[in-house]
């Protein structure tokens, strides 16, 4: 078959430049250029103008959370900033190693999982600068070296208020308790993602002291969680877990504070009970090889700003970040804010760092243990 | 793919007119587009299978050596089995229908076919986690005919009932292609030989719409192999399939050189599953036309 060399290379070409063009997107100022402003920062503010030109993109798990986020945080910044920011998600952590690795990072401002995070630090994610960014006002121990907290929630232990309203349960030991407490229990059950919560409660629940959970032992945990498997509905999304508390398909459930309220407030009959409840948060965080790094510090010293974080608040119901916010609202969604310190006093303490040191391995035992 | 092409190839006679001299440039961006999209990742998956995170045979040696693994492969294949002959038992009856219904029923059944096929695999999937629960419409109508509740959902049952919903067009419409293209006065030819109905059928008409069926079943199959969404959705996660593992390994642990090798084990299991039925298949046919 007789081809013609030339056009043969010539549509190569055209399709290789093609795609070159598609790789590299549109051009954005040059990170060198760009003047934040002089003295130290202070969150919630941006020089005006000061990213006029800049084009980024804000990553996040989509849904009313990252709604929320755009309304309270990300669209005033650009509109002070003169950035024009795309919303991109939900959060994959493969895309962004595809990113890192390739060397061509489209994505600059990412929230992530607190534990991920931690463990990639250094690794797929960048160090902040906190000269640009004002950690002042987030309470101790949340910042990081390569991230900032989103927000804070937890996992809570809701039951059904027609079942068990009489005789609530309390706490994790009452949760693995079939005999007194009867009925299916809601847990987390994504394989790729072992988190806090099932391991901590089952080793609650078979007698160990909460100051005394860390370094986890995974065989005790598993074989508590084995004992009541027939028992367990797993959901894998926040939206399975609310639907599962919505259709009244469990009479229990661990499940983040933030669905369980969506839950309630949609009518599921079900109480929270704050006792020994597992704080976790998200990360803001900047991935390696960003192309504006700068511009990435000035959108999060914004996002952590005390009237952004209470305007987050009351959109999503997420608890706040920053010491000063002062989020309006009702009586139901005040009653799951885990920052009010009558929540606060009763979490387990969750060791993260242990956590982001061993999270493969506790992906790999408690996907193995999922997987039957 | 094959027999799903010849299940649908022209009419012996008709022949593609050529109206251009070089039909191999018509191609070239469609073939671009496959070497750029489909031929590269595809490659540089095989690759990684065999370099990440160091060079060697590690990731297959890790697949084959971890019990778990082999599980989850059997469960796989036995899935994608369960539902090809569930499908088959539904859509061979089914196609046979359209092929003998008036042309108003046929449209009916045609569309009753079609019109869930051109809605997104995510709103069905979705659909079926709302029929499926605990509390949903099937076992309410359990319940009231004194059945049940049965647990539907979170189960291998509800992936496979999923599945088999999702993946019939792909076996009615290879069925129906062929079976209307038999002649039906064969039938009638061997009844006047002395067949009794049943037997004509299972001795004229099933052969010759076998590669309707071997079309369907192939399609059927291979896609099922590869779901991820419906059972991640409608089973547990002790029924996960290879994509969910896979999708573990690539995107939890970021382990790529091992979701890649998983990747290339059900490749190469699938493409011997391809060989071995068309070997019988020919061996087959040879049986029925010699």
């Amino acid at each position: 078959m007789p081809t013609h060399p030339g056009r043969l290379a010539g549509m190569a070409g055209v399709a290789a430049s093609l795609l070159l063009a598609t790789a590299c997107g549109a051009g954005s100022a040059a990170p060198a250029s760009i003047d934040l402003g002089s003295g130290p920062a202070t969150s919630g503010t941006v020089k005006k103008g000061a990213l006029d030109g800049v084009n980024m993109t804000f990553v996040s798990y989509g849904g009313a959370y990252q709604d929320g986020q755009q309304k309270a945080a990300v669209d005033p910044f650009a509109q002070e900033s003169g950035a024009k920011i795309l919303q991109d998600g939900p959060t994959d952590y493969a895309k962004i190693k595809a990113q890192v690795d390739s060397s061509n990072v489209t994505w600059d401002v990412i929230d992530t999982d607190a534990i991920w995070a931690q463990a990639q630090c250094g690794k797929l994610l960048q160090p902040l600068d906190y000269t640009i960014i004002d950690k002042s006002k987030v309470p101790e121990g949340l910042a990081t070296e390569c991230s900032v907290p989103a927000m804070q929630y937890g996992m809570v232990l809701v039951y059904n208020k027609d079942k068990f309203g009489a005789n609530p349960p309390k706490g994790w030991k009452d949760f693995f308790d079939t005999a007194k407490y009867p009925g299916k229990r809601g847990i987390s059950g994504n394989p790729g993602d072992s988190a806090p919560g099932p391991f901590e409660a089952a080793l609650i629940a078979d007698g160990v002291a909460p100051d005394q959970l860390y370094p986890l032992d995974v065989d005790r945990a598993v074989k508590k969680l084995e004992s009541v498997r027939s028992n367990l509905v797993f959901w894998k999304t926040g939206a399975e877990s609310q639907q599962l508390l919505e259709s009244g398909e469990v009479d229990m459930a661990m499940v983040w504070s933030g669905r369980a309220y969506a839950g309630v407030k949609n009518g599921a009959p079900f109480a929270v009970s704050f006792d020994q409840w597992m704080p976790i948060m998200d990360s803001l965080t900047v991935p390696k090889n960003a192309k504006n790094p700068k511009a990435s510090m000035a959108l999060i010293n914004y996002y952590l700003g005390a009237q952004q974080q209470a305007k987050l608040t009351e959109l999503t119901s997420y608890s706040p970040v920053n010491t000063d916010a002062k989020p309006k609202l009702d009586e139901l969604g005040q009653s799951f804010l885990t920052t009010r310190p009558e929540a606060a006093s009763k979490a387990l303490k969750i060791d993260a760092n242990w956590w982001a040191e061993n999270q493969e391995q506790m992906i790999e035992k408690w996907s193995a243990w999922l997987g039957g | 793919m094959a027999s799903a092409l010849q299940a649908v190839t022209l009419p012996a006679g008709t022949r593609t007119t050529a109206p251009e001299r070089r039909p191999a440039l018509l191609i070239l961006p469609a073939l671009v587009v496959l070497a750029v999209f489909f031929l590269y990742p595809l490659v540089s998956m095989v690759i990684s299978a065999f370099t990440d995170p160091s060079p060697g045979l590690g990731n297959f040696t890790w697949f084959f050596g971890e019990a778990q693994n082999l599980r989850v492969l059997g469960r796989t294949f036995t899935t994608a089995l369960w539902v090809t002959v569930i499908a088959l038992a539904l859509s061979y009856p089914y196609a046979y229908a359209m092929t003998v219904a008036g042309p108003r029923a046929r449209a009916v059944l045609t569309l009753l076919v079609l019109v869930p096929f051109w809605t997104s695999l995510m709103v069905r999937t979705f659909a079926w986690v709302i029929l499926l629960q605990d509390t949903g419409v099937v076992n309410d109508l359990l319940g009231a005919a004194g059945l049940g509740p049965f647990s539907l959902i979170r189960t291998q049952t509800g992936v496979v009932i999923g599945m088999v919903q999702l993946l019939m067009p792909f076996m009615v419409l290879p069925l129906y292609a062929v079976m209307s293209g038999i002649d039906r006065r064969l039938l009638s030819a061997a009844g006047s030989l002395g067949a009794r109905p049943v037997k004509a059928f299972a001795t004229v008409y099933v052969p010759l719409s076998l590669p309707g069926v071997s079309a369907g079943c192939l399609t059927v199959f291979i896609s099922a192999l590869g779901f991820y969404v419906t059972p991640a959705l409608l089973g547990s996660p002790t029924d996960a399939l290879l994509s969910q593992q896979i999708f573990t390994q690539v995107n939890g642990l970021l382990k790529w050189g091992r979701g890649g090798a998983m990747g290339v084990v059900l490749l190469g299991l699938t493409l011997a599953m391809i060989a071995l039925l068309a070997v019988t298949l020919r061996r087959g046919g040879r049986r029925v036309t010699g």
